[in-house]
């Protein structure tokens, strides 16, 4: 029972870091409409410039901030160049500038960082608590700190600021939104850029217990999606339920399902993708799309 | 056509010669179609102004235009100031509330969400809850829903949390776009009666685009119609409503 309990802490704290990219990827399907392919690789690239704020001997809590900052600008940034000019435009042509975007981000961090493997700092103390024959890692609980505490920050911001409450009204009606007085524009804007701060804060995590190189994150990218399809792409509460669930069965699955070991473990997402598509398409938390006919 | 535009259909303008909201020579569309061809009308202040035509005449173009949502081709002017192709925010900060089409509701959020957004562009805390007590009189069932999801409303309630959220902009202008549609008459007729009252009481300037042409005559001051993208008539309610074609196409009698 003790090892089982283990696996589930284990299993959430992976989960924090997919719930994380996830969210990022629910953000920007909610403002535009469109599935960020290129989500996991902004994330792996707010990683680099980290790195490269701590390489120079930057605290790394210091580093984070800045390294969001500069994510929250740069996801800003992207919106107005590169997505504001296919508004509207077919879904495909979106999807398309984002797997270019993805191609582009991940050939710029090679280019820059070379495609060797830098080790990542692990800002946690390397210890643990154990407390009834459980053992749970300072790093787990970190992870799941930081975490909570950014979900913690967005619902602050979409419940109780009037910024959040404009955000949510574009998300809804943009149309309407625009009529009100809001500038749909920026909204949206501010919605990338949010995402790509969510997203750069699951990078910086799971980089440690990985090795940080430009493919880093396209495993990350993988359960993320299994994790926002689970919770349904237009629930941010769902991305995160998501997320959790998906960590847990990963680790479940490689820990008790023998065959599936370390080695197979990828496969889970994908098991989880097919399944809730054939079952709930809308996902746990999602409302069913209806159309008119 | 055109003649009947040249013979009746000239503005003549509101009475006392104080036009609140000008238009002139508007024309707008959608990509290469052309929905408005050219007009022109002007509203007064403080009084409620119908528009009256068949559908595709370009009624929800013009007030798309008037709030900057279509590009547009002419000029709008709105007690002085130049509103053409400013976009839709800036049209809002003017003073200018538009209750499209199908209402506008934000369906997921609650009503009280719905009526805050409402006063987006306004300042003032103390104002905007103060403006919340003033629509909950007017529509005292806004008040028991407060909570609830504004997807949760009947047609008549959210076409009501439409109108209590354009009015939480303080409007100088107010634009209905077919508040009627898909109310039963009875909804309608408290609709309508309620738009009066505001206009009264808060000297609100209403255009309201309407197809059933009774009801709309039955509140408005003046009345314009428009057929496929021109202003073709224009005068007081009751000249519209004594025209003997409009009789015939929008109420249904010959006079």
């Amino acid at each position: 029972m003790a090892g089982f309990l283990q696996q589930i802490i284990e299993g959430l704290g992976a989960g924090a870091i997919y719930a994380s990219l996830a969210l990022a990827l629910v953000l920007i399907y909610q403002f535009t409409g469109i599935v960020n392919f290129a989500q996991g690789e902004m994330a792996m690239f707010s990683t680099y410039i980290a790195w490269q704020f701590t390489a120079g001997g930057m605290p790394f809590w210091l580093a984070l901030v800045l390294t969001l900052a500069v994510s929250f600008a740069g996801g800003m940034l992207i919106e107005r160049v590169l997505i504001r000019p296919v508004e509207g435009a077919h879904e495909l042509t979106v999807v398309i500038v984002s797997v270019g975007l993805f191609i582009f981000v991940n050939a710029a961090a090679g280019w820059i960082w070379t495609f060797l493997i830098k080790d990542f700092p692990n800002p946690f103390p390397g210890g643990a608590i154990e407390a009834g024959g459980l053992t749970v890692g300072f790093s787990t609980l970190g992870i799941l700190l930081v975490v909570g505490a950014v979900m913690g920050l967005l619902y602050l911001l979409f419940q109780h600021t009037k910024i959040g409450l404009g955000m949510r009204a574009v998300a809804t009606n943009p149309e309407s939104a625009r009529l009100v007085g809001i500038r749909v524009g920026w909204t949206l804007a501010l919605g990338w850029g949010l995402a790509a701060t969510v997203g750069a804060v699951s990078g910086i995590l799971v980089a440690p217990l990985l090795f940080l190189e430009p493919n880093m994150m396209s495993g990350v990218l993988i359960y993320a999606f299994a994790a926002a399809t689970l919770g349904g792409f237009d629930s941010p509460a769902g991305a995160v339920a998501g997320g959790l669930i998906v960590g847990v069965a990963e680790t479940l699955a490689g820990a008790y399902a023998g065959f599936i070991g370390s080695d197979l473990k990828i496969g889970v997402p994908l098991v989880i993708i097919l399944g809730v598509l054939l079952v709930r398409p809308q996902g746990l938390f999602g409302r069913a799309a209806v159309e008119r006919v | 056509m055109n003649e009947r535009a040249g013979e009746r259909g000239a503005d003549p303008g509101p009475p006392g010669g104080d036009a609140f909201l000008t238009v002139t020579d508007l024309h707008a569309g959608y990509g290469e179609a052309r929905v408005l061809h050219g007009v022109n009308l002007t509203v007064g202040r403080g009084e409620i102004c119908a528009i009256l035509g068949p559908n595709g005449a370009g009624k929800t173009t013009l007030l798309r235009a008037l709030s900057g949502m279509v590009r547009v081709r002419g000029a709008v002017r709105l007690d002085g100031a130049d509103l053409t192709r400013r976009p839709p925010d800036a049209v809002a900060r003017r003073g200018v509330a538009h209750v499209p089409e199908g209402r506008g509701t934000f369906m997921p959020l609650t009503v009280e969400e719905n009526l805050r957004l409402g006063a987006f562009v306004r300042r003032g805390r103390g104002e905007v809850e103060a403006d919340l007590e003033r629509i909950h009189g007017y529509f005292p069932v806004l008040r028991e829903r407060l909570r609830q999801p504004a997807g949760s409303l009947s047609g008549g309630e959210q076409q009501m949390l439409a109108i209590g959220r354009a009015l939480m902009l303080r409007p100088r202008l107010l634009l209905l776009d077919e508040p009627s549609l898909g109310l039963a008459p009875i909804v309608t007729r408290e609709l309508f009666r309620i738009v009066q009252t505001i206009n009264e009481q808060e000297r609100t300037t209403v255009v309201v685009v309407e197809q059933n042409a009774h009801l709309a005559l039955d509140v408005a001051g003046r009345a314009h119609v428009l057929e496929t993208g021109r202003i073709v008539l224009s005068g007081s309610a009751e000249r519209i409503r004594a025209d003997e074609q409009v009789a015939q196409s929008y109420l249904g009698y010959r006079v």
